[in-house]
């Protein structure tokens, strides 16, 4: 019984061996990509891009799943250098602080390769530090900006409709993908800064968040993880609280991404809104991102706005660098000149814009 | 509950003294849900107004499957880490076979709408087999489920993020799902004033009653809690110990399943994250109602008590808009102190 159960064992470690082996690459590759984690979906929009540019390019790679760990990234760095990569492009996980950067700086310098930062953004300093280094990312502060200006200009055009009890302010619902992460800080801050901006000019009361005892002013996912099932349970939660009959409807949804704007869709479904029919009320909801989900939840009539983030675009900008940084005699930013570069510093950035419908700009 | 009056009448000063200790030590949980749901009720009214308290019940019904098949593992002075992403592959292959016709993400464009049936089938069955594998190499190669659960819940993942990235999918969440399975999940059949009870309420009640007909009444359920009290006797008693085991583990992967069925068509949208650490949340319910990790002890009842506490302590504290930073530490705080007293219990008798 033993000795048959080891052969059959033996039998399937052997059969599977191919399914690995074709899925990678009879050589080393020479150009190593690392994502902060393989399940977030708009990172998976870029993987798929750059890995078809840098295929077309005739460039080698292998990618690498963080899987939300920076120590996980930091030794899969030091193993790909270790066997001969060629440059590196990195999505860090860690960007709280500087550290994590300049370890991965200085493990590339020490083996005098390029190392590209993406999506995820290192400071300047760091940037500085290395020659070989450049980084490809969205201005953090500018999707927040943007999602605040298409949610100021939606509430002006709509004011009367949009105040459900008639007391004259907008009470809105903000829900935060992570603590202690830039872009979700940005978001947080500036969607409702920036929306209050274009308020104030219009002689409208600033917005008010729905629950007046919490200080923070946002809701957060307690997991990190930006994901719908968060922004579902709060909101679910809140509308049992803050209902029409109450006066007290919440009348705004702010989310930091899109995800979370679907879970909070699907809440406010539950509850009678946002069906995208005429005899249910619209709750105007607004994430960041634009995925295929979004963009149909707002075709439906469901969803109001995102923001759209330039998966393509990114990938199409670090691509061009690693061609660049493996020829001689060219600089990193050679032909990148439909990109806005930072003025002093390595640092490409890829426009975001916003997204009402497919007629609307 | 009148013998223990009775006997409480027939003890000494000093035994009743003792006695009242004791009452207060090992109900302390039951006080402590009464008195914060007076407490929060007294400072958010609205905490227990109808649709309020459907909300905690509908969050609680939400999680009581998968806590119900990870009783059984720690029952069996196991555990299951790989509840929460089996519960992400099954919601996604679920999503992903019943979204709506003409969705402009669809992951399978050529598939017609499945009917809900054969779609639960095929959720539950994948439960059950990876169910089956956890229990098969714990009962075969008698490997910790610790250890066992630990591979396949990176199994699962791993599948999960290739799933993700098949058809034209390209790893973007799974939703648009068909409103057909929405409203069979989500969809109201019966409201309380004009709170609708949403259907998978029904299904969890009706879950939980099969649980504990099983547990109770069942030959097998009898052998699980003999098996988890101590498995050298029950197999010199004739209990087929591995058969058991690999039931407990098949059972609890059924759960998984229809939990990951729900999941789907309650968030509406699915992704690698979804079910991502819903095993951690399981098993604090679990030990927080008495489920031991001894062995071979817990209650229904209990699994029931200790979900729907993590859930007063989620809503009750958004209620009173405390920081998430600080519920942290309450519910660390609620899950620790429980287990003490859990504890405490068994080292008295002894």
């Amino acid at each position: 019984m033993k000795k048959l159960l080891s052969i059959l064992l033996l039998i399937c470690m052997l059969t599977s061996l191919p399914i690995f082996t074709s899925s990678c690459s009879a050589s080393a590759a020479d150009v190593h990509v690392f994502y902060y984690t393989f399940s977030d979906p708009y990172i998976s929009n870029v993987r798929s891009a750059l890995g078809k540019q840098l295929k077309d390019a005739g460039i080698s790679f292998q990618d690498h799943d963080g899987n939300g760990n920076q120590t996980t990234q930091t030794e899969q760095i030091q193993t790909a250098i270790t066997n001969g990569a060629k440059a590196i492009i990195v999505n860090i996980v860690n960007t709280g602080s500087d550290d994590a950067a300049n370890g991965i700086i200085t493990l590339a310098k020490n083996a005098d390769i390029p190392v590209i930062f993406f999506n995820r953004e290192v400071s300047d300093a760091a940037v500085k530090s290395y020659e070989r280094c450049a980084f490809v990312g969205t201005d953090a502060k500018e999707a927040g900006i943007l999602q605040g200006q298409i949610i100021g200009q939606y509430v002006k055009d709509n004011f009367k409709s949009l105040d459900i009890n008639g007391d004259g302010v907008i009470s809105y619902i903000l829900f935060k993908g992570e603590e202690g992460n830039n872009e979700a800080i940005y978001r947080t801050q500036y969607s409702v800064s920036e929306a209050d901006k274009i308020l104030k000019s219009n002689t409208l009361p600033p917005l008010r968040f729905y629950d007046p005892s919490n200080n923070n002013k946002y809701l957060v996912d307690r997991n990190g993880q930006w994901s719908a099932s968060a922004a579902n349970e709060y909101m679910t939660t809140a509308l049992t609280s803050y209902t029409e009959k109450k006066g007290n409807m919440i009348e705004l949804v702010i989310c930091n991404n899109d995800g979370m704007a679907e879970g909070a869709i699907s809440a406010l479904n539950n509850a009678g809104y946002n069906l995208g029919r005429a005899d249910s009320r619209q709750i105007p909801v607004f994430g960041v991102d634009a995925t295929e989900a979004a963009v149909d939840l707002i075709e439906k009539g469901k969803m109001t706005g995102t923001v759209k983030q330039d998966a393509d675009g990114m990938a199409d900008a670090v691509s061009r660098i690693i061609q660049n940084s493996l020829t001689d005699g060219k600089k990193l930013t050679d032909g990148l000149d439909a990109y806005s570069i930072d003025s002093n510093v390595t640092k490409i950035r890829i426009p975001y814009s916003a997204y009402l419908g497919k007629n609307q700009k | 509950m009148i013998k223990a009056i009775e006997r409480y009448r027939e003890m000494s000063p000093e035994q009743r003294k003792g006695y009242r200790k004791e009452f207060f030590i090992n109900n302390s949980l039951y006080m402590f849900l009464i008195a914060a749901v007076i407490v929060i009720g007294f400072l958010r009214p609205n905490f227990l107004s109808a649709a309020s308290i459907v909300n905690i019940i509908s969050l609680s019904a939400a999680n009581l499957p998968i806590a119900l098949g990870i009783a059984g593992a720690i029952i069996l002075s196991g555990t299951d880490l790989s509840a929460g992403r089996i519960v992400g592959v099954v919601a996604c292959v679920s999503a992903s076979l019943l979204q709506a016709s003409g969705y402009a993400g669809k992951v399978f464009p050529g598939l017609a709408t499945l009917p809900i049936p054969a779609v639960l089938l095929i959720a539950l069955g994948l439960g059950a087999l990876v169910g089956l594998i956890n229990g098969f190499c714990t009962a075969r190669f008698h490997l910790h489920p610790f250890i066992v659960t630990l591979s396949t819940q990176l199994i699962a993942y791993g599948a999960l993020l290739m799933y993700l990235r098949i058809g034209n999918n390209n790893g973007q969440s799974i939703s648009g799902l068909d409103s057909s399975y929405t409203n069979f999940i989500n969809g109201s059949i019966l409201s309380i004033g004009k709170t609708p009870i949403p259907n998978y309420v029904w299904y969890a009640i009706l879950i939980t009653a099969v649980m504990w007909f099983i547990w109770n009444k069942t030959t097998f359920g009898k052998n699980m809690f003999a098996v988890g009290s101590n498995p050298e006797a029950a197999n010199v008693s004739g209990v087929n110990v591995k058969r058991v085991t690999m039931l407990v583990f098949m059972l609890a992967g059924i759960l998984y399943g229809m939990t990951g069925f729900i999941e789907a068509a309650r968030i509406g949208s699915n992704s690698a994250a979804t079910g991502l650490n819903y095993e951690l949340d399981a098993i604090a319910a679990c030990v927080i109602g008495g489920v031991s990790f001894v062995g071979g002890i817990g209650k229904i009842r209990g699994v029931i008590v200790g979900v729907v506490l993590l859930r007063l302590i989620f809503v009750g504290l958004t209620a009173l808009s405390i920081d998430a930073n600080m519920q942290y530490i309450i519910k660390g705080l609620i899950i620790l102190i429980a287990c003490a007293i859990d504890m405490r219990k068994y080292l008295v008798k002894r």
